[in-house]
């Protein structure tokens, strides 16, 4: 890891050279709706700086909403056409993500890679450079530093910026984000003292991982599930807010003789999920849904890959019609 | 409220009683009540804005046959639709909200519940007129492009249609799949679809709630479509949404006298 300077001025400066060297970069964006998304930017003029969390996360760069696999055409002549897009992926930055998105991007990375590696994925991952900033400002729905994060936690970037005392420091973190910082050398100097923690926000601590591994052991079988579901109207808010939901559906659109195979996002909590062709429900109250979707993120997650997925970003506070609230919920059954 | 929602549910009037408490943020938060002793959790005030009447559909509340219902008076118009749509015969419904004067009201049939309503009418909220009028300046191409930018941001995760409680169907027509009436992904043309299709089965059901508009984690305002189809239906057809319980439904009432030969 190195630890470098960018003077407050010249981060434009950075952000549009990388666009004219050709990369695609994504970051936030203020639309009309006041809410601010990632978007891809012509310039570093479109770029959001005064926010606390963008409306969806950034996992879209990897993992679209409805990915393209291929698309199919049947010839005249009887042959068949089958084309993917996996070598058209442009070089992608994203920038300004928080640094719950960028554990997020680790939690991803292992979801898709660790077995039997999904090709889509990885060509997307493979193109993208995490530039990260850290944050000086939260609220009350943030609580990283519940699950083994904090305001300025590197893990899963390959850049972390800290823009304090009216400059930039620059923490990089992998090769990929060496690669980026050496395409524009000058804008950098070297230091060697950082220390950012007054400048972080902080968050509530509502419960410790430590705690919940034991604890959401005997979770499964609370009564208090029904009180954390019934409020829940089973949309998708939630899972398609969160940066580390990644279930999906995969759909065929078109005619029989030429059309494309999209994979969109799916939801644990809607109703048809889990619905059998036969018309039976193994999860058929909103009660076992909600479960199903805690139990993933703090219990199942960790046993199966070794890490919890719940990153503590809040959306799925601040985007739920009823206002459930995954933090209350956990701990109201682990108690 | 909570003095009378203790008494209900003591009394037995109420199995199930569907109110606001708070988190611990302080907002409010939908809440299902089911003893006295939990009664002092309930709060009302100007920020209690979910429609709790989509909660009459769901079965555990529907198992539950004797409900109390702590209603804004978009939740009260509501629940005048779904009764004039044959919807809640199974339940008895107890309903308290708060008037104008900040008193406490509570309604126990359905002819006091309209009563009620027809003294209470809402009119359209100012920023939604603003904005109606707005868009139905625009040119054509430009109120397209409008919704094309909105749309494109929609990410199907349904949370209209599910805190709308005019969307009651067992099966929508997003999750037919022989034929596929729409298409699951969520890319823009998918999402015209999906909205328009929305639309036209709100018109003239639509209460004007706002609620799907509120919530969307896209920030979306997808109530104007529902309301200015409302506003067409209510020029062409007249009547309100809300307003009688015996309201029928403009787009799928027939008299042999209608002026209109195509169904002949």
């Amino acid at each position: 890891m190195e630890l470098k300077l960018l003077s407050t001025s010249d981060i434009a400066v950075f952000v549009d050279g990388l666009l004219k060297a050709g990369k695609v970069v994504v970051a936030p964006v203020l639309k009309q709706s006041g809410k601010v998304f990632f978007k891809p930017v012509q310039s570093f003029a479109e770029v959001a700086t005064d926010y606390i969390q963008t409306a969806f996360s950034a996992k879209e760069v990897v993992f679209p909403k409805v990915e393209e696999l291929f698309t199919y055409q049947h010839n005249e002549d009887g042959s068949l056409d089958i084309k993917d897009q996996l070598d058209r992926i442009p070089e992608t930055v994203v920038w300004g993500l928080r640094p719950c998105d960028a554990a997020g991007f680790d939690y991803l990375n292992q979801f898709f890679l660790k077995e039997n590696p999904d090709v889509y994925f990885k060509a997307r991952y493979d193109k993208t450079t995490l530039v990260t900033v850290s944050c000086s400002k939260c609220d009350e729905s943030c609580f990283c530093t519940s699950v083994d994060s904090h305001p300025g936690d590197t893990k899963g970037s390959d850049i972390l910026l800290t823009a304090m005392d009216g400059k930039c420091y620059v923490e990089v973190i992998t090769d990929n984000g060496l690669a980026l910082i050496n395409s524009a050398k000058e804008l950098f100097t070297s230091t060697d003292t950082l220390s950012k923690e007054a400048f972080l926000a902080k968050p509530a601590t509502h419960f410790s991982m430590d705690e919940i591994k034991d604890k959401i052991q005997y979770a499964y079988a609370s009564a208090e599930w029904k009180h954390a579901s019934m409020g829940c109207y089973s949309c998708g808010a939630c899972a398609f807010a969160c940066p580390t939901c990644t279930c999906f559906d995969i759909q065929d659109e078109g005619t029989q003789d030429h059309g494309k195979r999209v994979r969109c996002w799916d939801a644990c909590g809607m109703s048809q999920f889990t619905k059998h062709a036969s018309g039976h429900n193994p999860r058929n109250t909103q009660t076992e849904r909600r479960r199903q979707r805690l139990m993933h993120k703090f219990k199942y997650s960790v046993e199966n890959l070794g890490v919890v997925s719940c990153v503590g970003c809040g959306r799925c506070i601040r985007v739920c019609p009823s206002h459930l609230n995954i933090f209350e919920n956990i701990l109201s059954v682990m108690n | 409220m909570q003095d009378k929602a203790a008494e209900l549910l003591k009394n037995g009037t109420v199995n199930l009683l569907i109110g606001f408490s708070e988190d611990l943020g302080k907002r409010p938060v939908p809440c299902f009540i089911e003893t006295a002793e939990e009664a002092n959790i309930l709060v009302f005030n100007q920020e209690c804005k979910n429609n709790l009447s989509v909660y009459l559909h769901k079965k555990e509340v529907k198992d539950a046959v004797k409900i109390g219902l702590v209603s804004n008076i978009a939740t009260l118009r509501s629940v005048m639709q779904l009764l004039s749509e044959n919807q809640l015969w199974s339940l008895t419904i107890t309903y308290l909200t708060v008037n104008t004067a900040g008193e406490l009201v509570v309604l126990s049939s359905a002819e006091e519940l309209e009563a009620y309503v027809q003294a209470n009418f809402p009119t359209c909220r100012a920023e939604d007129k603003e904005m109606l009028d707005k868009l139905n300046a625009m040119t054509r191409a430009e109120r397209w492009a409008y919704w094309k930018d909105q749309l494109s941001e929609c990410v199907k995760c349904y949370a209209c249609r599910a805190v709308c409680p005019m969307c009651y169907c067992t099966v929508c027509t997003t999750e037919c799949n022989q034929p596929q009436w729409i298409k699951t992904s969520a890319e823009t043309s998918g999402n015209f679809e999906y909205h328009t299709m929305r639309a036209m089965h709100l018109g003239g059901r639509c209460i004007n709630c706002g609620e799907c508009g509120r919530i969307c984690p896209a920030g979306i305002p997808v109530h104007l479509l529902t309301a200015q189809m409302n506003l067409e239906i209510e020029q062409e057809f007249g009547g309100k949404t809300g307003w009688s319980l015996k309201s029928e439904y403009a787009m799928n009432s027939f008299k042999p006298g209608d002026k209109e030969n195509f169904i002949k």
